[in-house]
């Protein structure tokens, strides 16, 4: 299954670079002065870059799913 | 029977004619009940819509451990106990008597057969009752549950089987905050909880519910 990567609304996203800057894996750049996992098989979906956007550009939703462990 | 309570002096049956209001009066039950006296408990078959008719009543909700969250102090004329009359279900909440205290009890039955011949008023209160039921029900879980066993109902709530007919559900931590009344910092910690707990494993973007079991024993 292909990574998932965090959700990107280059509407709202501003060009600040905060999520750039802050990203543990490197896996943000700036692209076109805006967001994008460059990345992508580096992103670890920690949500960091969700928490810290300014403009709430940024989502990491979860699946929720049911998977008991017998 | 004379009425102490003035049925037209409650909302529900201002607009009603004496026909009505002689129907109500017939099915009414009188009842007493000491202070501290216990009138229903959650979770029974609903009795029908009360009204006081002295004293004042408090309609609460408990938690297993035995606290307890006043909804609201039914005053003399006031009702309650309308929901489950409305949508059929159990009583949602318990109540008690805070004084000596005498009610009327209208059956369900008598107050539904007044709306009985519109079915858009049906059509309106019906969700509105659940939506009432839910909410108390949701004060019950910010009173008496931690954010963890709350965040541990909602991911019971919200899991479904991967490729099973019911569609995969997707919340952001902000959305889960929002959800069970906490903020994102506490959400990533209460999660972390969960899966040092064994209860659920987070797997990229999938939270997977490994042990409902575990989760339950949090609520």
């Amino acid at each position: 299954m292909k990574a998932a990567i965090p959700e990107i609304d280059e509407e709202k996203c501003t060009g600040c670079g905060d999520c750039v800057t802050r990203c543990p894996t490197g896996a943000v750049e700036l692209v076109g002065g805006k967001v994008a996992i460059v990345r992508p098989d580096a992103c670890s979906y920690c949500a960091e870059c969700e928490a810290l956007c300014p403009s709430h550009a940024i989502q990491c939703p979860f699946e929720i799913v049911l998977k008991p462990e017998s | 029977m004379p009425l102490q309570v003035n049925l037209r002096s409650i909302p529900y049956f201002a607009g009603l004619g004496d026909e009505e209001i002689r129907r109500i009066e017939s099915g009414l039950v009188e009842r007493s009940f000491a202070k501290g006296e216990i009138l229903f408990v959650e979770g029974e078959p609903c009795q029908g819509l009360y009204l006081v008719k002295s004293g004042q009543v408090s309609i609460f909700k408990s938690s297993p451990e035995g606290r307890e969250q006043v909804l609201f102090i039914a005053r003399q004329g006031e009702s309650f106990n309308d929901v489950p009359v409305l949508d059929g279900g159990p009583n949602p909440a318990s109540a008690a008597a805070i004084e000596p205290s005498t009610v009327y009890i209208i059956p369900g039955e008598t107050l539904l057969s007044l709306v009985a011949d519109c079915p858009a008023a049906m059509a309106i209160i019906k969700p509105l009752a659940a939506r009432l039921r839910h909410l108390t029900i949701m004060v019950e879980d910010l009173s008496f549950r931690r954010v963890v066993s709350r965040l541990a109902k909602l991911l019971l709530e919200m899991a479904v089987v991967e490729g099973g007919p019911a569609p995969i559900r997707r919340l952001t931590q902000d959305e889960m905050a929002a959800r069970v009344g906490s903020v994102r910092d506490v959400i990533g910690r209460a999660l972390k909880n969960l899966e040092k707990e064994g209860a659920i494993k987070i797997e990229g973007q999938r939270i997977a519910v490994v042990s409902p079991e575990k989760l339950r024993q949090m609520l």
